[in-house]
């Protein structure tokens, strides 16, 4: 919204602060300045103010309602210009309002023998202050009000109009021919005005070229309606329109204000377009809006703001406002101007106070005195950060990449049973679906860093998956690592990611052919990670790619090891008197069969008791058969105690 | 046994030791001369066999002279061992590696809420996180944005199945996840993505970062809060930082709190970075809207909280220097460190 700082001022008269002042208290008080020009206007210098005017204050998107804020923090008197009544007529006008639940108010009335010529000078400047092209007097007059009180009306060409004029839910219009000349396909669900052949208007929105003014219009009707706000919201929505009128009327109007805004517009018509009044006005109004009470405690503006604000201040400020304030038995009640459909609570009340007092009161050098709680951190959050240690001390590089991804590459991707989410509006409709990997992202990036050269690539990122279970949409946090190099790189890659699991404190890392397959794998290595016997990630080589870098990745189920996590209990400390005895065994096992399942079962098999560690020392590839050397350790145990224990658990095999 | 013997003894050692030439050779002497064998060990042995009346004079020239003659074996394997030692020495060394090696790094984003963690963290606050797919109730009613509110225009929304399910659009929604399981007092941070319906370019993008707080306790205010902005803007940039509260809108809070930091780049005069007005607006704040705090459960007789949301990108994007957006979100970092960044 802009403003004029001489509008502002012929408002409130004794104002001395600067226009640059008055924009940095509008801007205190919620109305953040965006804009800041010298013009010049009615031969003067002037500036013209833009402020974002808040979303809740239908009133401050007007001349009117922005000097009543520039009143109110500066302590002085409002004067609203006083507008004369409209003269009387019996003449009833042919309306019907057939939209009784959208519509809270219409007021109308006809105007004959009105000479729409052009607009003098200093009207044709106000216009283009706000960006409007001027439409000849009658229609920038309309517009002039609607700037100054916040209330778009609607000029009618009567003699254009056939029969009675309606207001009603469209059911029968195909399209609209805006008055800008535009064809705008109707959905047959929007509010129009309409007389008995043609649809004359979207309410609220814009008028059509049916019943629009020319230079040649003598006879009009003006309209001024309050819908139901969220009716014109879709309507503009839906119908891809957005004018200065439904950017008011799809905010909380207040009925009661159309009155005001309906006589100045007669006034001026009369005063520059000439004329006579040749109706009565008509009024639909069949739920008066009337003002809330709100009882309100003096001290809860200081409570909220933590400093001292006097009830006379408080007091000040809520009458500088225009509200009215009942005293009573130290309490107060309250009652806000209709216009402020917005002040509904108490809080409300201390915010209106607090921020007319100045925000600029409230000291921010002060520490904090914040009480004291119990931490409530879960502990995916705390792993996160200490896989971002660990990671980036092994040497990789964190990124972070698109969540949403393109068609098909969920499907090279995937390895769950879950099904791809897909957005149903997004404007980037080539990435439509939700990743279910982190690989993706990864691979983009190992191309991009691929494209600059880099040689050794080595990266992770941390985000959300997502997946379709029936009717629920699941995510989880997930780990995506990648390492990219020319040379095979398998074995070192895969302790990369062992070693990051054994810094987080899981022992039992174990690896089995995966169940479920990514396409973009090589299924010839393609493995499910598992810790504690629970799958908990994949680690695969990527199918050859034209780049012709080996490339690895795996992931890991942020979620799943958070629930794994347990402190350590056995004792990792070996005493300087103690001795540990390591003695081999060599296990031949079928190409097919895992190692792993022979560990698991075999210490299901021997007495653990005197074990320290069993551990993987050595692998053979012999034809179509694995040997492996299994080194394990004693403890407490004498040399022959060992070797005898040793012999009993694996016979013939020992070395 | 004579005098003249044991110096002939001592004089062929002496000649053999000046030509051995190895440790090897060392060790055949020590064997020939030492060992139980050995020409010098044999006539130290012999000193008990001598006649009464030689031995006080032969045995102790036999003594001096196996003395003097371990002395000069042991002279000469030392040398010997230590040419050997300096020969292996050469063989044996290593030249170091001048390539540099790779090391990791954080993502400037991660690195960004990681200090702020670490400061709110300091202040008692706990870090959580929330579900990216959200539903109408926590992303919007239970911060008091109805349906047709108007406050929804300012965050154009991706649904996932309209109308119910969606991306979140502000870390909000953990605030309401938050209020809904925890019963307070709770100081809590929250960082994370957030998504709204917007085209990729330079300076926009679909998907950004936020940081959310949120305090519910018996006793605070917006001293309290701007008191708390005040820390974090000095942390992240510096004890000179201008700031300024100003009155905003937000549905969810009541008093609302904008934010706003002096343009660094103009220091208030005005520039194409501030768009003219010699500001930066940070995020929103306010006290918790009463409403807000209903819909939880919480009693607002008891209880009152203050919250902010911050978008981080921007913050990040300024701190390093990064001009495009898509850098940020999965284009090319560089390897290396970034400018202004501090490592411990």
């Amino acid at each position: 919204m802009k403003v004029l700082y001489s509008e502002i001022k012929e408002l409130v008269p004794r104002l001395k602060a600067s226009p640059k002042e008055v924009g940095e208290a509008l801007t205190l008080t919620g109305f953040m300045m965006d804009g800041f020009t010298e013009v010049s206007y009615k031969g003067k210098k002037d500036y013209l103010l833009s402020l974002e005017i808040r979303q809740n204050r239908a009133d401050c998107l007007s001349v009117i309602g922005l000097a009543q804020e520039v009143a109110a923090y500066y302590n002085l008197k409002l004067n609203i210009p006083t507008v004369k009544p409209i003269s009387k007529n019996t003449k009833k006008l042919d309306i019907k309002i057939e939209t009784k639940k959208e519509t809270k108010r219409v007021l109308a009335i006809k105007i004959d023998n009105v000479k729409n010529i052009e607009s003098p000078e200093w009207l044709k400047d106000y216009m283009s202050f706000y960006g409007l092209n001027s439409a000849g007097l009658l229609v920038d007059l309309s517009n002039y009000v609607m700037m100054m009180t916040g209330y778009p009306s609607h000029l009618i060409d009567f003699d254009k109009t056939e029969g009675s004029i309606c207001w009603s839910i469209n059911n029968s219009f195909k399209e609209i021919t805006t008055l800008l000349g535009s064809v705008t396909k109707l959905n047959n669900n929007e509010i129009i005005i309409r007389d008995n052949n043609s649809v004359l208007a979207l309410a609220g929105i814009i008028g059509g070229k049916t019943d629009s003014i020319d230079i040649k219009t003598k006879s009009i009707i003006v309209e001024i309606a309050i819908y139901d706000r969220s009716i014109i919201r879709k309507n503009s929505r839906s119908l891809s329109i957005t004018t200065e009128a439904s950017r008011r009327l799809e905010k909380d109007l207040d009925p009661n204000g159309a009155d005001y805004a309906m006589k100045m517009l007669v006034a001026l018509i009369l005063k520059y377009a000439g004329g006579q009044v040749a109706s009565s006005l008509f009024s639909y109004y069949p739920k008066k809006y009337i003002s809330l009470k709100i009882q309100f405690d003096k001290e809860l503006p200081s409570k909220l703001a933590g400093i001292e604000i006097s009830p006379k201040d408080t007091l000040r400020i809520l009458k500088g406002l225009n509200f009215q304030v009942i005293s009573k038995n130290n309490k107060l009640t309250v009652t806000p101007p209709t216009s402020r459909m917005d002040v509904s609570l108490p809080e409300d009340l201390a915010e209106e106070v607090i921020r007319i007092y100045g925000y600029n009161h409230i000291p921010t050098n002060e520490t904090p005195c914040l009480e004291i709680v119990k931490n409530i951190t879960p502990k995916n959050i705390v792993l996160a950060e200490k896989i971002r240690d660990v990671l980036t001390s092994l040497g990789f590089d964190e990124t972070l990449s698109w969540p949403l991804t393109q068609k098909g590459i969920n499907d090279k991707f995937n390895y769950s049973d879950l099904k791809e989410i897909t957005t149903q509006n997004s404007v980037n409709d080539l990435f439509p679906h939700l990743r279910q990997s982190i690989a993706a992202g990864l691979l983009n990036q190992m191309t991009e860093y691929f494209k600059k050269g880099v040689e050794y690539i080595d990266i992770f990122e941390i985000g959300k998956v997502f997946g379709e279970s029936g009717k629920n949409y699941l995510e989880h946090e997930s780990l995506g690592i990648l390492s990219a190099t020319k040379n095979n790189n398998l074995p070192q890659f895969k302790d990369k990611v062992e070693s990051l699991l054994r810094l987080l404190g899981f022992e039992n890392v174990k690896y089995f052919e995966s169940k479920l397959k990514p396409r973009i794998s090589n299924p010839e290595s393609c493995w499910d990670i598992f810790v504690n016997n629970q799958n908990i990630g994949i680690l695969y080589k990527l199918t050859p790619s034209e780049t012709k870098l080996n490339i690895y990745f795996a992931e890991i189920d942020i979620e799943k090891i958070t629930k794994l996590l347990t402190s350590v209990d056995n004792n990792p400390v070996v005493e300087l008197t103690q001795k540990l005895i390591p003695l081999d065994v060599n296990i031949e096992l079928d190409e097919k069969d895992s190692i792993f399942e022979y560990l698991d079962n075999l210490e299901k098999k021997i007495n653990k008791k005197n074990i320290w560690s069993i551990n993987i020392a050595d692998i053979y590839q012999m034809e179509e058969k694995k040997r492996y050397t299994l080194r394990v350790t004693y403890e407490e145990l004498s040399d022959k105690e060992a070797k005898d224990t040793h012999l009993k658990t694996f016979g013939s095999n020992i070395i | 046994m004579t005098e003249e013997q044991v110096k002939k003894l001592l004089e062929e050692l002496k000649s053999d030791l000046e030509s051995a030439e190895s440790s090897t050779a060392t060790t055949k002497l020590w064997h020939k001369y030492f060992s139980d064998t050995g020409s010098f060990k044999l006539l130290i042995k012999k000193i008990k066999d001598l006649p009464a009346e030689e031995k006080k004079t032969t045995a102790l020239i036999i003594q001096q002279a196996y003395k003097e003659a371990q002395e000069l074996f042991t002279e000469k394997e030392k040398s010997i061992k230590g040419g050997e030692m300096s020969g292996n020495i050469k063989s044996q060394s290593e030249d170091i590696n001048l390539i540099a090696p790779k090391i990791g790094h954080l993502h400037p984003i991660s690195k960004t809420i990681r200090e702020m963690n670490e400061l709110f963290t300091s202040m008692g606050f706990s870090i959580m996180d929330g579900p990216e797919i959200e539903t109408d109730e926590f992303c919007f009613q239970r911060l008091n944005v109805p349906a047709d509110h108007p406050a929804r225009d300012m965050q154009d929304t991706i649904y996932i199945k309209e109308p119910d399910f969606l991306l979140r659009t502000q870390t909000s929604s953990i605030e309401a996840q938050v209020l809904a399981k925890y019963k307070p007092p709770f100081k809590i941070v929250c960082p994370g993505k957030s998504y709204r319906n917007e085209s990729v370019n330079k300076s926009n993008h679909f998907v950004f970062h936020q940081y959310q707080g949120v305090v519910v306790t018996e006793r605070t205010n917006m001293k309290d809060l701007f008191g708390t902005f005040q820390v974090l803007f000095k942390k992240m940039y510096g004890e000179d930082v201008v700031t300024r509260y100003r009155n905003k809108y937000y549905p969810e809070v009541e008093p609302g709190v904008g934010p706003d930091m002096q343009c660094f780049n103009c220091h208030g005069k005005g520039c194409p970075l501030c768009k003219g007005v010699g500001w930066i607006e940070m995020g929103g704040a306010g006290i918790i809207h009463p409403n807000v705090m209903k819909m939880a459960g919480i009693d607002t007789k008891k209880y009152v909280g203050f919250a902010f949301g911050l978008g981080l990108d921007r913050w990040v994007m300024a701190k390093y220097k990064i001009t495009d957006i898509r850098t940020l979100l999965g284009g090319n970092l560089g390897y290396k460190y970034y400018e202004n960044e501090s490592i411990i």
